[in-house]
C-alpha cells in the first residue's frame, strides 16, 4: 500500500486541490517512512563493506540523500497538511503489546508537523556539517541516522510507551557519537549527557506510569492518558513536576543544564547541530503536549515555576556567556536562550503565548543550531577556541563573520529572522499572566545582547592577534550548512505565512508555517482562554 | 506608495548581490536615496490635494488562536500597514535630505574608510528600515522595523572592523539601545495583553472604554513606551551609545544615525502620545520633567571636555530634548495643538546635527587632532567649513525657539527650564565655533599649521545642503502654515514678542560665550578640559565599580556553577553510584544464610518498634 502510494498511483488526498503539492501522492505509512527509513539506511550503511575506507564518500552520500528524500516527503506532507483540523493527521495505529496496552500509534498535529520540519532540515544540515569526518565514517553516519530516526519517532509518537522508547533511544547514539568522535573532554561530555538525560527519562517514566495506573492501567495511548478527566489535581501536579524535570534535563533549563556546555564544546559539529536544533526541542515539545495540553490544572499551578525556570535559564545563560573564554562554550550558553523563551510562552498559558512557544520551537531550534554551529566552525577554521587568542577575524573570514552576526541576532529575536515573530507572540501573550516572568526574560535578553556584543567584538572586530594561528574562511560545505540555517531563519522571518501570489491569498509552494503550526493549538489553549472582562474601569 | 518602501530595499539587495567597488556602491546608495526622495515628494504632492492619508495594508501574520473569549484576543494579526500622512512626508524628506548630504560628503571625505560596499549597503538598509518605521501604523510592525534599524545602526557604528577601540566602544551601541528597544517591545506587549490590538487607529479610541482597562496598566505602558523612545532619542542618561562612539565611528555613520533616529523617535513619540497622555497627569508630568532634565544636562555635559564631535552630539541631544518636551507639553495642555511644533523643531535640528558632526570631523581631520583646544584659525584657513559650522550651530541653537514660542510660556517653570536649555545649547554651539574658527592654531609635534587646507569643494556643497536645509526647515517651523500642513490643525500665531524672546535667549547665549571667549579663552578651554577629564574619570570609576560590584559577582556565580558546583555535583553523584555499585557487587559475594537471618531479625525489630502493641 505504501509502495503504491509512493509510486504516485492515485490515492485519495485529504488536501484541497488549490495547495501546491496536493495529490502528488498520499501514503498511510508516511510517518513510519520518516522514522524507519533512516534506520533502514543506517543498517544498510552498517553492513555495507568498506575496505580501507574506499566507500566513505558513498556512505556520506547515502546519509545525505536519505535526508534529502525525507525532506522531500516532509515537504509534500507539509503542503497536504490540513491546517483547519485539530486532530492528528497521517495517523497510523497498530496494536502492538496488547497485554500492557501499548500500541504503535503515530500521528502529527500542527506543532508536531512543525517539529518534523525542523528535524528534517536539521538532518540535512547535520550531514553537511559532518562531511569533514574522516575516521570510522560508516559508524558515524550509522549512528547519526539512528539519532535522527529516534528524534522523529519521539515527535510523531502518540503512545507514551513508544514515546519513552524513542526518547530514551535518542540519547544512546548521541552519547556514542560524542565518545567516538568528540574532543579532549568527550568522556565527561558523554557521561554527563547520559546522566542528565537518564534522569529526565526516569522522571518521564515515573510520570507515565503514574498516569497509566491512575487511568486504569489499560492503555498507554496519549488519547487515553493525556485526556483523562478523572485525575485528581494533586496527581496532576506530581505528574507535571516530573514532566518539568524531564523537559528541563532535555532543553536544558537551569539548573539541569550541566551537560550542555561540555557537549556543545566537545561534540563533533554535526552532533552539536542535531542536539541544539532538534533533540533538545523535544523537552519543550513534551511540556507542550504532556503538561500544557493535557493537565490544565497542574499547568496553572506550575506556571510560575516554569516562568521562573525560563527567566533563570535566560539570565544565567547570558551571564555565563559573558565570562566564557572559549568560543564554543559561549555558543553553547547562548544556545540555551531560545529554550527559555519557549518555556516562557508555555508558562504564560495564553493562546497567543502557546502559539508563540510552538513557533519558538522551530525558530529557536534553528537559532540554537546556527549559533553553536558557527561557533564550532569558526573555532575549527581559526584553529583555536580561546577568546584570548581569537581577534579581528572579520576581514579574513567574511562568510563566518556574517553568519555569526546572523546567529547572534537570531538568538536575540531581531526582526527579519524567524525568532522575531516567535518572540513577539510569546511576549504579547505573556504579559497578561506572567508579567514578572516576561520582564525577567526581557532583562535576560538585554544581558544576552551585551554578551553577544562582547563576543562579536572579541572575535570578529578589533585588531588581529599576531600570535594567533592562521585562519581560513568557511568552506563550501560549511557555508552551505550554515547558510541553510540562516536562510531558513530569514525565510520564516520574512514569510511566516508563506509567500502569496500578488493580490490573492493563494500560496506559492509554501502554505505558511504559521498556518500549519496553528492546527491544534487552539484546542490545546482552550482551557486557558480568558473570560471576557466586565465593562467599567478599575483604578 | 509601497514603492517608497521597496526602493531602498531593492537598492540594498542589489548592493549585497552584485556591487563591490566603492564608486558603484556609493552611486547605488545615492540613487536609492534620490529615487526614494522623488517618490516621497510625489506622495507629498498627492497629499497636498487631500487631507486623507494614503493607506495600504498587507498581511504579515494572521492566525486564529482561540475560539472563545474576548473578540480582540481570538486571533492574532500583524499587518504591514503603510500610512503616509503629512508628518510622514516631512519626516521622510528630512531623513532623505540627511542621507543625501551624508552620502555625498562620505563619497569625498570617506575614501579611507574600509569596507565601502558594506557601508553603502547598510545605508540602503537603514533607509529601508527608517522609511518602513515611519509609515508603520501597527505597533508590532513599527517595532519590527525599529529593531531592524537598531541592528543596522550598530553595524554602522561598529563599521571599522580593524580597530580595537571602535569595537570596544561599539558594543554599547548594541547593548544600551537594545535594552530600551526591549522596553518598547514590553510596552507594546503590555498594551496588547490588555487591549488585544496593535493598530493605532483602532487602539487609541478604546483606551478608556475597553472592558477591563485600568489606569495602572496605561501608566506602565506609558513608561515603557517612553523609555523605548527615549533610548533612541538618546535622552540623558541613555545617550552614551552615541557619545561613546563619537570618535571611533565613521563620521558619516555617526552623523546619519543621530539625525535619522531623532526624526524617527520624535515622530513615533508624537504618535504614541495619545496613549501616554491617556494614563494620568502625574505620569505625563514625570516624563516631561525627564525631557526637561535632559534638555539641561546634555548641553551642560557638552560644556565639559573638548572633543568637538561629542559636543555637537550632546548639543543635538539637548535641542531634541526641548522638542520632545514641547511635544509632551502639547498633549498635557487641554485643547492645545502646539505639540506638532516640537516635531517641527526636531525636523529642523536633524540636518544641522548631521552637518555639525561632518564639518567638525573634516576640521579635526585637517588639523590632525580631536582636541578642540588644539584647533584654531579655521576662519582663515578653512573659511567655508567654518561658515558651514556656524550655520549648523546657529540652527542647533535656534531650532527649538520656534517650538517654545508656540506653546511654552516664559513665565512658567517649564519655560524657565527649557529657556535655560536653549541658552546652554547656544553657549555650547558658539563655543565650538569660536574655539575652532578664531583661536590661534599652534604648531605641534609633527603638525605644521600651514599645511591645513580647506576641505574639497565637493564635500562642502553637501555640508551647505544640510545646513541650509536645516535652516529652511527652521524658518518654516516658525510659520503656523507649516504646522497646519503637518497636522491639519489651525495654530494661533505666536506674538512677535514670544518669537523675539526665545531668539533673544539664544542670542544671549551667543553673547555670553563670546564675552567669555574674548576675555579668557585659554582659561575657559582649560576649565573645560579639566572638567572633561574629571567627568571621564568619574565615568571610568563608575563603570569600574559597576563591573566590580555587579558584573563580576554575577558572572563569578555563573562560572562557579558551571566550573565547580556542577562538576562537583556530578563527581559526587558519580562517587555515590560507584560506592553503591561496589556494595552491590560485594553483596553478591557474601554468604546468603547469615544475611537472611540478620535481615529477618532487623526487620522484625523495626516493625515491632514502629507498630505499638505488636509485642503484646
Amino acid at each position: 500500500m505504501m509502495w503504491l502510494g509512493i509510486a504516485g498511483l492515485a490515492l485519495p488526498s485529504p488536501s484541497p486541490a488549490a495547495v501546491p503539492g496536493a495529490n502528488i501522492f498520499s501514503s498511510p505509512l508516511l510517518l513510519s517512512v520518516l522514522v524507519w527509513v533512516p534506520v533502514i539506511m543506517a543498517v544498510a550503511i552498517a553492513i555495507l563493506p568498506n575496505p580501507r575506507g574506499r566507500f566513505d564518500v558513498l556512505m556520506k552520500q547515502i546519509a545525505f540523500f536519505t535526508n534529502v528524500g525525507l525532506v522531500f516527503v516532509l515537504w509534500i506532507a507539509y503542503n497536504q497538511f490540513e491546517s483547519f483540523l485539530s486532530t492528528p493527521q497521517f495517523a497510523e495505529n497498530q496494536p502492538w503489546l496488547a497485554a500492557i496496552g501499548a500500541s504503535y500509534h503515530l500521528g502529527v498535529d500542527g506543532p508536531g508537523m512543525t517539529m518534523l520540519l525542523l528535524s528534517g532540515l536539521i538532518g540535512i544540515v547535520s550531514v553537511l556539517a559532518s562531511l569533514g569526518i574522516r575516521e570510522r565514517v560508516r559508524s558515524y553516519f550509522c549512528l547519526l541516522l539512528l539519532a535522527q530516526a529516534s528524534i522523529n519517532g519521539a515527535i510523531v509518537a502518540r503512545d507514551m510507551f513508544v514515546l519513552i522508547l524513542f526518547w530514551t533511544a535518542s540519547a544512546v547514539p548521541l552519547a556514542l557519537l560524542i565518545l567516538g568522535w568528540g574532543g579532549p573532554r568527550r568522556n565527561a561530555a558523554a557521561w554527563r549527557l547520559v546522566g542528565y538525560w537518564g534522569l529526565g527519562t526516569g522522571a518521564l517514566v515515573i510520570a507515565t506510569m503514574t498516569l497509566y495506573f491512575v487511568t486504569g492501567g489499560t492503555s498507554f495511548d496519549m488519547d487515553v492518558l493525556l485526556k483523562a478527566t478523572n485525575i485528581s489535581p494533586r496527581v496532576q501536579v506530581i505528574v507535571g513536576l516530573l514532566l518539568i524535570v524531564a523537559a528541563a534535563t532535555r532543553l536544558p533549563l537551569f539548573p539541569f543544564h550541566g551537560w550542555a556546555r561540555d557537549l556543545y564544546a566537545e561534540a563533533p559539529i554535526g552532533v552539536t547541530v542535531v542536539v541544539a536544533g532538534s533533540a533538545t526541542r523535544l523537552g519543550a515539545y513534551l511540556l507542550l503536549r504532556g503538561l500544557v495540553a493535557a493537565e490544565p490544572a497542574a499547568a496553572q499551578v506550575l506556571a510560575p515555576l516554569m516562568a521562573a525556570l525560563a527567566a533563570l535559564t535566560v539570565g544565567y545563560a547570558a551571564v555565563a556567556a559573558l565570562r566564557m573564554a572559549d568560543i564554543r562554550h559561549s555558543g553553547g550558553y547562548l544556545a540555551m536562550i531560545p529554550g527559555g523563551v519557549t518555556v516562557l510562552g508555555l508558562a504564560a498559558l495564553s493562546p497567543l503565548s502557546i502559539a508563540g512557544a510552538v513557533l519558538s520551537l522551530f525558530a529557536g531550534g534553528l537559532a540554537a543550531a546556527l549559533i553553536v554551529g558557527v561557533c564550532a566552525t569558526l573555532a575549527e577554521r581559526a584553529q583555536s577556541r580561546s577568546l584570548l587568542v581569537l581577534g579581528g577575524l572579520a576581514p579574513r573570514m567574511p562568510i563566518l563573520t556574517w553568519l555569526l552576526i546572523i546567529g547572534g541576532l537570531a538568538v536575540l529575536g531581531v526582526p527579519l529572522l524567524a525568532t522575531f515573530p516567535a518572540l513577539l507572540m510569546t511576549f504579547f501573550g505573556s504579559f497578561k499572566n506572567q508579567p514578572i516572568g516576561a520582564f525577567a526574560v526581557a532583562a535576560g535578553l538585554a544581558v544576552a545582547a551585551v554578551a553577544i556584543a562582547m563576543l562579536l567584538r572579541r572575535v570578529l572586530f578589533g585588531v588581529p592577534n599576531p600570535d594567533a594561528p592562521g585562519v581560513s574562511d568557511a568552506s563550501l560545505g560549511e557555508s552551505w550548512y550554515l547558510g541553510l540555517l540562516a536562510g531558513a531563519l530569514l525565510w520564516i522571518g520574512i514569510f511566516p505565512t508563506g509567500p502569496k501570489l500578488p493580490g490573492t491569498d493563494a500560496p506559492i509552494f509554501d502554505p505558511g508555517l504559521i498556518k500549519t503550526m496553528s492546527a491544534g493549538v487552539s484546542e490545546m489553549a482552550s482551557p486557558y482562554v480568558m473570560a471576557t472582562p466586565t465593562p467599567g474601569a478599575t483604578k | 506608495m509601497p514603492l517608497i518602501v521597496i526602493t531602498p530595499l531593492t537598492a540594498f539587495v542589489i548592493a549585497i548581490t552584485s556591487v563591490r567597488t566603492r564608486r558603484s556602491s556609493a552611486n547605488l546608495a545615492m540613487f536609492g536615496v534620490v529615487v526614494t526622495l522623488a517618490l516621497t515628494l510625489l506622495a507629498g504632492w498627492g497629499l497636498a490635494k487631500t487631507k486623507t492619508p494614503f493607506l495600504h495594508a498587507y498581511q504579515y501574520i494572521n492566525m486564529p488562536v482561540a475560539f472563545s473569549g474576548p473578540v480582540n484576543f481570538q486571533s492574532f494579526a500583524v499587518d504591514i500597514v503603510l500610512r503616509v500622512d503629512h508628518i510622514t512626508v516631512a519626516a521622510l524628506v528630512a531623513i532623505e535630505l540627511c542621507m543625501l548630504g551624508v552620502l555625498g560628503w562620505h563619497q569625498v571625505m570617506g575614501r579611507s574608510e574600509p569596507g565601502p560596499a558594506r557601508f553603502h549597503a547598510l545605508i540602503s538598509l537603514l533607509l529601508f528600515a527608517c522609511v518602513a518605521a515611519l509609515v508603520s501604523w501597527d505597533l508590532a510592525e513599527l517595532f519590527a522595523f525599529w529593531g531592524l534599524a537598531g541592528a543596522v545602526t550598530y553595524l554602522l557604528l561598529a563599521h571599522r572592523w580593524g580597530s580595537d577601540e571602535a569595537a570596544i566602544r561599539a558594543r554599547v551601541a548594541l547593548a544600551l539601545p537594545f535594552v530600551t528597544d526591549l522596553s518598547l517591545l514590553c510596552g507594546i506587549a503590555w498594551l496588547y495583553s490588555r487591549y488585544g490590538l496593535q493598530n493605532l487607529t483602532t487602539l487609541v479610541p478604546i483606551l478608556h472604554t475597553n472592558p477591563g482597562w485600568t489606569e495602572r496598566s496605561l501608566v506602565v505602558a506609558a513608561i515603557l513606551l517612553f523609555i523605548g523612545v527615549a533610548g533612541r532619542l538618546a535622552l540623558w542618561p541613555l545617550h552614551s551609545w552615541l557619545t561613546r562612539n563619537a570618535v571611533t565611528a565613521p563620521p558619516a555613520a555617526l552623523a546619519l544615525v543621530q539625525a535619522v533616529w531623532s526624526v524617527i523617535a520624535i515622530v513615533v513619540l508624537y504618535r504614541l502620545m495619545p496613549i501616554i497622555a491617556a494614563s494620568n497627569a502625574q505620569t505625563v508630568k514625570a516624563l516631561l520633567y525627564a525631557c526637561g532634565v535632559t534638555a539641561i544636562v546634555a548641553p551642560l555635559l557638552a560644556l565639559v571636555g573638548n572633543e568637538p564631535r561629542r559636543i555637537i552630539t550632546l548639543l543635538g541631544v539637548g535641542a531634541t530634548a526641548v522638542g520632545a518636551a514641547v511635544v509632551i507639553h502639547g498633549f498635557r495642555v487641554p485643547n492645545a495643538t502646539f505639540a506638532i511644533a516640537g516635531v517641527a523643531c526636531v525636523l529642523a535640528i536633524a540636518p544641522a546635527r548631521a552637518a555639525g558632526v561632518l564639518v567638525v570631523s573634516a576640521i579635526a581631520s585637517a588639523m590632525r587632532t580631536d582636541n578642540m583646544a588644539e584647533m584654531g584659525e579655521a576662519w582663515t584657513r578653512m573659511r567655508v567649513s567654518a561658515i558651514a559650522l556656524l550655520i549648523s550651530v546657529v540652527v542647533l541653537a535656534l531650532g527649538a525657539s520656534g517650538a517654545l514660542a508656540f506653546g511654552v510660556s516664559s513665565r512658567s517653570l517649564l519655560g524657565l527650564a527649557l529657556g535655560e536649555a536653549l541658552l546652554l545649547v547656544s553657549i555650547g554651539g558658539v563655543r565650538v565655533f569660536l574655539t575652532i574658527a578664531l583661536s590661534p592654531l599652534r604648531r605641534r609635534r609633527t603638525f605644521e599649521p600651514d599645511r591645513v587646507r580647506e576641505a574639497p569643494q565637493a564635500s562642502l556643497t553637501w555640508l551647505f545642503l544640510l545646513g541650509v536645509g536645516g535652516l529652511a526647515i527652521f524658518v518654516a517651523s516658525l510659520v503656523p502654515a507649516w504646522l497646519r500642513f503637518l497636522d491639519g490643525n489651525r495654530h494661533p500665531t505666536p506674538s512677535v514678542g514670544a518669537y523675539v524672546l526665545w531668539v533673544l535667549v539664544a542670542l544671549i547665549g551667543f553673547a555670553a560665550i563670546g564675552i567669555a571667549y574674548f576675555r579668557n579663552r585659554e582659561g575657559a578651554l582649560r576649565a573645560a578640559a579639566l572638567a572633561g577629564a574629571w567627568f571621564a574619570r568619574l565615568g571610568y570609576a563608575s563603570s569600574r565599580g559597576f563591573a566590580r560590584f555587579i558584573v563580576a559577582p554575577a558572572t563569578e556565580i555563573a562560572v562557579r556553577i558551571g566550573d565547580r558546583w556542577i562538576p562537583a555535583g556530578d563527581a559526587g553523584v558519580g562517587s555515590a553510584l560507584e560506592t553503591t555499585g561496589r556494595f552491590a557487587v560485594a553483596g553478591t559475594r557474601l554468604p546468603v544464610l547469615p544475611i537472611v537471618v540478620a535481615l529477618a531479625v532487623v526487620l522484625t525489630l523495626a516493625v515491632g518498634l514502629a507498630s505499638p502493641g505488636v509485642f503484646k
